[in-house]
């Protein structure tokens, strides 16, 4: 079991420096949403994210894992605003107190394909990106390891402490504990795990935090990486480009440009 | 209660196959070892138990109950099943209040409870800890509260998950008690075990695993000496046995006594 | 080497001391085992040892703790921890969590204590081969047996390549075979000059491996000789350790007028053959 979407295979999108996809995804984030026109979001999506997709052989999972988790907000957002939005004058139909305008969907449109860009960006970052190389690439950039440790540790010890929640559960259902009943009864029935439960992650961190020290994470010495990761010139320019374009359209929006 | 494994095999949803067609017969009473290596299918196997898991092909019978209609919860008034880590099982203020839990669940009254509490704390030595975190105590200590709480439950099948591992002496020889106790009761004791001298000493019937198939099967005397069974399974015989090899025995002295009287008969057919 | 003179620790906010008047060597090259009952305090002991005890844990600490003749306790943590190597009892705890192969994670330590990277791969390599673990190399820390973790455990901590090893039951998870690879491997390590202190139930292995084995009971250092004088003491379980079949087999035997009772008691497999080999011929 692991917490990480991340599938190993081989494209350009895979080979390229974590950091450089890292940037990529914060940029576009800030563009889509400094920049009020409705086309660009959707255009993002369809000429940068669609193609990463298909180059990086990973469409099918992309594309189930947003339906998941894009479809309701999706729903919600077009019910609400289609149906309830308070400035619509173009009345396409109506249902008692709710009315269908022009302006309610256009509203819905905008919001969900910024929300859209912002998943899809996110998730084909998480699924050709291996979470080690990028937390050594940033700490390369100059991130702090112990940074770096916090957030990779999380990653791994997440699915641990399933685990570990799985077997207290068992050891109790073993001695006779139901888990029937309203969700009252059930939560009271729980009780029994979160003690061992907690105890034993205080019990870890304190270990773990010595066995690490008796590594040398406090180290004075300047830390170094075992990993190299290759940064071409070519995505270091890039990522200028990328972030100075990010920063106009912020500037832009802020002087009232798209208004 | 008689136990019966039918044809069984199990498959993780990965996809591996930890049990392989295991089909065994435990009539009640009966002290069982299980052995062999980590990874053997060992654990995998006994869990079917208590409904922990259920069999992709073939069945588990508990008694008169085959365990695929039956919850975990159920299971649990036939089935006592101590875990290897005690620390994924206590979790009560008081060693006292821990061990009472699973009778509670069994709908014991208060006073039968506290009667079971009593009695299963004299058997695991635990008495003066009654009232005392079960995190202040060792892990020796601590396993033995969870073989108490189990105790406690008064099933008629008690399965000890590698007992003896990291236990001291005294905890070792308590274990030991313990399983015999059960036996006097007619409770019928199946553990998982690396302990081979452990094994030999306390246990009529031993199982060898390995890669989810039984390899060998029957009274420690007559599988200990399957060397090639044995290998397969990575398990080495227990120390008098191989001691006994060494000499040049024919016999296979499973405990101390046995080997002090091996001592002089077998000294006179060599001599 | 480490050398521990009348040491004393009391936890933080009690008087209570759990360890009184340790007194203990392990010179150079050697190997000590440290055997005694659960919750007698060798974990305590080993913190002390690797520097965490007084400065991280707190608590009272009397008497003196020196590691090649510098008191440790005076070290900051990240000097102390240079001299010696930890190897906690839960191999799950010993991985960081951070790497996301065993290959990483065996280079953390190196990593932290800034070794050059061309020096680290041939360093992780060496360490793998030792432990014969090339071939998980390349797999999640996190997808590995128990006995496997361990291996990868240990590795990341020889590869620091400390004077000192501190070792609290570093085979608990493993095969016969596995442990004995340990054990062999220790012993490599003392012939090359490590310090090596272990707790450890495997009497056998201690017999055949350690220079020497101290008794820890109720606190103390309660009796301290060859693996051979202490493991066949009449003493042993009532301090709660066990021995050997080999050497209950013996003593019962002795006891019972079946051998020389002036000789010394067996405790593996090879004294105990010739035990009972030369006991029977003398006779």
């Amino acid at each position: 079991m692991t917490t990480t979407l991340y599938e190993d295979r081989e494209s350009v999108i895979h080979r390229l420096n974590p950091v450089t996809k890292l940037v990529a995804m914060l940029s576009i984030i800030i563009i889509v949403f400094a920049v009020q026109i409705w086309w660009v979001a959707l255009g993002i999506i369809v000429f940068v994210v669609v193609p990463a997709a298909v180059v990086s052989g990973t469409g099918g999972r992309l594309l189930s894992l947003s339906l998941k988790l894009l479809l309701p907000i999706l729903i919600v957002l077009v019910l609400l605003q289609g149906l309830f939005f308070p400035e619509g004058t173009t009345v396409l139909a109506e249902f008692g107190p709710a009315r269908v305008t022009v302006e309610g969907l256009m509203f819905a449109l905008g919001i969900g394909s910024r929300i859209a860009a912002l998943v899809l960006c996110s998730l084909v970052l998480l699924l050709t990106t291996n979470p080690a190389l990028l937390m050594t690439s940033l700490t390369q950039k100059g991130m702090s390891p112990k940074m770096s440790y916090v957030i990779s540790s999380t990653l791994q010890i997440i699915p641990a402490f399933h685990t570990r929640a799985q077997s207290i559960l068992l050891a109790q259902q073993a001695r006779g504990l139901r888990l029937k009943g309203n969700p009252l009864r059930r939560a009271g029935a729980l009780l029994p795990l979160v003690s061992p439960l907690v105890l034993g992650m205080f019990t870890d961190v304190e270990e773990r935090s010595t066995a690490m020290e008796a590594r040398g994470f406090s180290s004075p010495a300047t830390h170094t990486s075992f990993v190299i990761v290759d940064d071409p010139l070519g995505q270091k320019i890039a990522r200028w480009l990328i972030v100075a374009i990010a920063v106009t359209s912020v500037v832009l929006s802020l002087l009232g440009v798209f208004k | 209660m008689e136990i019966r494994f039918d044809g069984v095999r199990y498959s993780y949803p990965s996809g591996v196959e930890a049990v392989r067609g295991i089909s065994l017969t435990v009539p009640a009473g009966q002290r069982l070892a299980i052995v062999g290596q980590n990874g053997a299918g060992k654990t995998t196997l006994v869990r079917h138990l208590n409904g922990i898991f259920r069999p992709s092909h073939g069945s588990v019978y508990v008694g008169d109950w085959t365990t695929s209609g039956k919850q975990i919860a159920d299971l649990s008034s036939r089935v006592g099943y101590v875990f290897q880590n005690p620390d994924e099982q206590l979790f009560a203020r008081t060693v006292r209040e821990d061990i009472a839990f699973g009778p509670k669940n069994l709908g014991c009254d208060e006073k039968e409870q506290e009667r079971r509490v009593v009695e299963s704390l004299e058997l695991t030595g635990l008495s003066e800890h009654a009232d005392v975190h079960p995190h202040h105590l060792s892990l020796s200590e601590r396993k033995r509260v969870a073989i108490a709480a189990v105790l406690a439950m008064k099933t008629p099948i008690v399965v000890l998950d590698e007992p003896t591992t990291g236990q001291d002496e005294l905890g070792v020889r308590m274990v030991a008690e313990i399983t015999q106790s059960l036996a006097r009761d007619g409770r019928t004791v199946i553990a998982i075990t690396h302990d081979m001298d452990f094994c030999a000493e306390n246990f009529e019937r031993v199982v060898v695993m390995a890669q989810g198939e039984i390899q060998a099967d029957g009274t420690p005397q007559e599988v200990f000496v399957q060397t090639q069974a044995l290998e397969h399974a990575a398990v080495e015989p227990p120390q008098l046995i191989r001691l006994a090899k060494k000499l040049g025995w024919s016999t296979t002295p499973l405990r101390v006594d046995e080997f002090v009287s091996g001592l002089s008969t077998e000294g006179k057919a060599t001599s | 080497m480490i050398e521990l003179r009348d040491v004393a620790y009391a936890y933080p906010d009690t008087d209570r001391y759990v360890l009184d008047g340790i007194d203990l060597t392990v010179a150079r090259g050697e190997v000590v085992g440290v055997v005694g009952a659960s919750g007698v305090g060798k974990t305590t002991l080993a913190k002390i040892i690797a520097g965490f005890i007084p400065n991280v844990e707190g608590g009272t600490l009397d008497g003196s703790v020196t590691v090649d003749t510098v008191p440790i306790s005076s070290l900051p943590l990240a000097e102390a921890v240079a001299q010696v190597g930890l190897v906690i009892q839960n191999p799950f705890n010993q991985i960081s969590g951070a790497k996301f192969t065993v290959r990483e994670e065996i280079a953390f330590g190196l990593e932290n204590t800034g070794v050059p990277r061309e020096e680290m791969i041939t360093r992780v390599s060496d360490v793998a081969k030792l432990l014969r673990i090339e071939h998980l190399l390349d797999r999640s820390p996190y997808a590995l047996s128990g006995g496997q973790m361990q291996l990868v455990a240990i590795a990341s901590v020889i590869v620091m390549g400390t004077p000192v090893l501190v070792m609290d039951e570093p085979t608990s998870q493993l095969d016969p075979g596995g442990s004995r690879m340990v054990f062999d491997i220790i012993s490599a390590l003392t012939d090359a000059g490590t310090s090596v202190l272990i707790f450890e139930h495997k009497v056998e292995l201690l017999r055949e491996h350690a220079d020497r084995i101290a008794v820890l009971a109720d606190g103390r250092i309660v009796h301290q000789d060859t693996p051979r004088a202490v493991l066949t003491d009449d003493r042993l379980e009532s301090w709660s350790v066990g021995s050997t079949r080999y050497t209950r087999a013996a003593r019962a035997a002795r006891d019972a007028g079946l051998t020389n009772p002036e000789a010394a008691l067996p405790v593996s497999l090879s004294d105990s053959t010739d035990y009972f080999t030369t006991q029977r011929a003398g006779r």
